[in-house]
């Protein structure tokens, strides 16, 4: 499956922030379905805040976003469940419950929503987890498991409900390459294979190359979208040269250690 | 032959003469589909004997992660033990999901072995074992206070007494109102329960004497420890172990700089000094609640105050205070001693605060008992 014309996520004049403090304002994009979206940006410049007003964690002080055919922002709280099941979350921790085993987490949301026969519920979540690559660590407990597998876990409960769409908030930080590759894989079979659209918050500039089919870079300055296109087209053709020193890796000034 | 259509799936059951059942689902089978379908396959294929059952795929239009668990129970032969059963028709991208998970994934599943349990006696011994671990590590930790107590308290520079003035502030100043507040209430519940069973002898003024005895030998010391444990013991427990779940502590000791001079000598100090004011405090205003019963009652002030000075001694001041001071040494302790104690996972603080305070209440408790005994004891 490729990624399609039709528009899943749409953003429209979004402004974002705490009170007082303005963080993003004017952030305007489109996910498209299939889509590896991934929001990048500096530490600090609001990658995760502005995730948090995607899911509706936060709201956004101004602006719209539309999940498939509703106004997430403005969903009254009975669309706003359903329009919940159209998307599964996975944090940056992992975010497991760890009173529960994994195959008990993964199972939550089918026996909180659905009538399904125990018998299939315990298939769907053993299904999710092999998928993953977790299913002889069905049993365990999340504090069992390594922070790689908290995180494939962490993907099996969010696609319990098989939404479709994924939000991850930093899925590759603090992996080694060999698990980060595997995540990555992952991500890709899933987009290709079933048409799930994702949109991922990272810094990790290896995994962008590998799977993102466009990036939106925020910048912390102007408070905005500052770059939008494939990686590989903005490290070369950026007009900002912020974004350039980004995918490129230099640093922002002349070594301390040796100022000339 | 049945046909059922739910919402957007057809279910279709066709019963071959050589004993085959085929079962052909068209449409949408998903999570809400597939109970339906569930409902209407299990009592039929349950009830018969059948050899042969194939599953026709083949119309599905759409198919998702419960609708694959459906078909993939159907060919475990779990709803049909006797026959084989086949799925068959499924689109390429399903048959390549449905082959994901197979019988052989379930039976790996299946003999893994679940958490294990214990049997009452194991149970009984792991609980003693574990409880006398923790009594040799409190008696360790308390060598170790007794150890770095007297040397850093008298190196200025390392003592860091300007944390010890951030905690005396938080335990102890933050805690006046609500100290107040309990200690006027539980001196007023007391004057007014203990008046009417004594009015029945005519000696209501004796309130005066019971209420002063009560609150400066008993209640104040317990209130006020009982508070610090609550608010205070709990918080130094969860500050310390949240330290250690953020690896702070491990960078302590990697500077050379040991937690328990850095951190823990500091909040004895405040505790222990702190915790004789409170207890005084505390009694003042549990006093001051009685007494204020017994004027309401309509004995004059100086009357009251009379029996009040008649019946407590100084020396009942003094185990007051020398109470505070061990109930506060107890309670800063053991909130430390459950920090450093904190396990990882997500539930970890949460479990040394609890451990914390359970812990200094029931420590709090014996050294009560202990010194009612040798109060006895020295009186005799």
């Amino acid at each position: 499956m490729s990624v399609s014309q039709e528009t899943i996520i749409t953003v429209r004049d979004l402004k974002i922030g705490y009170a007082e403090k303005v963080v993003l304002q004017n952030v305007n994009f489109q996910v498209r379905r299939g889509e590896v979206l991934v929001i990048l940006g500096g530490s600090g410049c609001g990658k995760s805040t502005l995730l948090k007003n995607l899911i509706g964690l936060y709201t956004p002080l101004a602006g719209q976003v539309w999940i498939e055919e509703g106004n997430f922002i403005a969903a009254k709280d009975s669309e706003r469940l359903q329009m919940l099941r159209k998307f599964g979350v996975m944090y940056q921790s992992g975010a497991l419950f760890g009173s529960m085993t994994v195959l008990e987490n993964v199972r939550l949301a089918l026996d909180e929503f659905t009538a399904l026969p125990e018998p299939v519920k315990e298939l769907v979540a053993l299904a999710k987890l092999k998928l993953v690559g977790l299913g002889a660590a069905a049993r365990r407990m999340p504090s069992e498991l390594s922070g790689g597998m908290q995180k494939r876990a962490a993907i099996a409960r969010a696609m319990a409900l098989d939404p479709r769409i994924l939000f991850l908030d930093e899925p590759s930080a603090g992996l080694d390459p060999v698990t980060s590759a595997g995540l990555d894989l992952l991500i890709k079979e899933l987009a290709h294979h079933f048409g799930i659209t994702f949109v991922i918050v990272t810094h990790e500039l290896a995994s962008i190359y590998n799977i993102a089919d466009r990036v939106i870079m925020l910048d912390a300055r102007t408070q905005t979208v500052i770059a939008e296109g494939k990686p590989a087209e903005l490290r070369d053709n950026a007009p900002d040269p912020w974004v350039r020193r980004f995918f490129n890796r230099e640093p922002d000034s002349a070594s301390a250690v040796h100022p000339n | 032959m049945t046909t059922t259509a739910q919402h957007e799936l057809t279910t279709d059951i066709q019963a071959r003469p050589d004993g085959c059942i085929r079962v052909v689902l068209c449409g949408r089978l998903d999570a809400q589909t597939a109970v339906g379908c569930w409902n209407l396959l299990e009592p039929k294929l349950g009830a018969v004997k059948i050899k042969v059952l194939e599953v026709d795929a083949g119309g599905l239009q759409f198919c998702d992660g419960a609708g694959l668990a459906l078909l993939r129970y159907l060919n475990m032969r779990k709803m049909t033990p006797s026959a084989t059963v086949s799925v068959l028709g499924l689109e390429p991208e399903l048959e390549k999901l449905f082959l994901g998970f197979t019988f052989d994934d379930y039976e790996a599943f299946r003999s893994t072995a679940g958490a294990k349990r214990h049997s009452l006696p194991e149970e009984i011994g792991e609980s003693v074992s574990l409880a006398a671990a923790d009594l040799r590590e409190q008696v360790a930790f308390l060598g170790n206070i007794v150890a770095s107590l007297p040397p850093t308290l008298i190196d200025r520079k390392r003592m860091r007494w300007p944390e010890v003035r951030r905690v005396f502030e938080l335990a102890g100043a933050n805690a006046v109102p609500i100290v107040s507040l309990i200690s006027v209430l539980v001196g007023v519940i007391i004057a007014f329960e203990s008046a009417q069973p004594l009015a029945q002898f005519g000696a209501q003024i004796y309130v005066a004497n019971m209420i002063g005895l009560v609150m400066v030998r008993e209640l104040g010391p317990l209130l006020a420890a009982i508070l610090l444990a609550g608010r205070s013991g709990s918080a130094f427990a969860a500050e310390i172990g949240t330290m250690k779940v953020n690896e702070e502590l491990n960078a302590l000791e990697t500077l050379g700089l040991d937690p328990m001079r850095f951190l823990v000598v500091q909040r004895i100090t405040a505790g222990i000094l702190l915790t004789p004011l409170l207890t005084f405090y505390a009694t003042f205003m549990g006093v001051l609640g009685g007494v204020l019963i017994t004027l309401s009652l309509g004995f004059p002030l100086t009357l009251v105050f009379h029996q009040l000075t008649s019946s407590v001694h100084l020396s009942d001041v003094a185990l007051g205070g020398a109470k505070g001071i061990v109930f506060g040494a107890i309670v800063s302790a053991v909130g430390c001693l459950r920090g450093l104690q904190t396990q990882q996972g997500p539930s970890a603080v949460g479990i040394s605060t609890t451990r914390a305070v359970v812990t200094s209440i029931l420590l709090i408790v014996i050294a009560d008992a202990v010194f009612s005994i040798l109060f006895f004891l020295l009186k005799k």
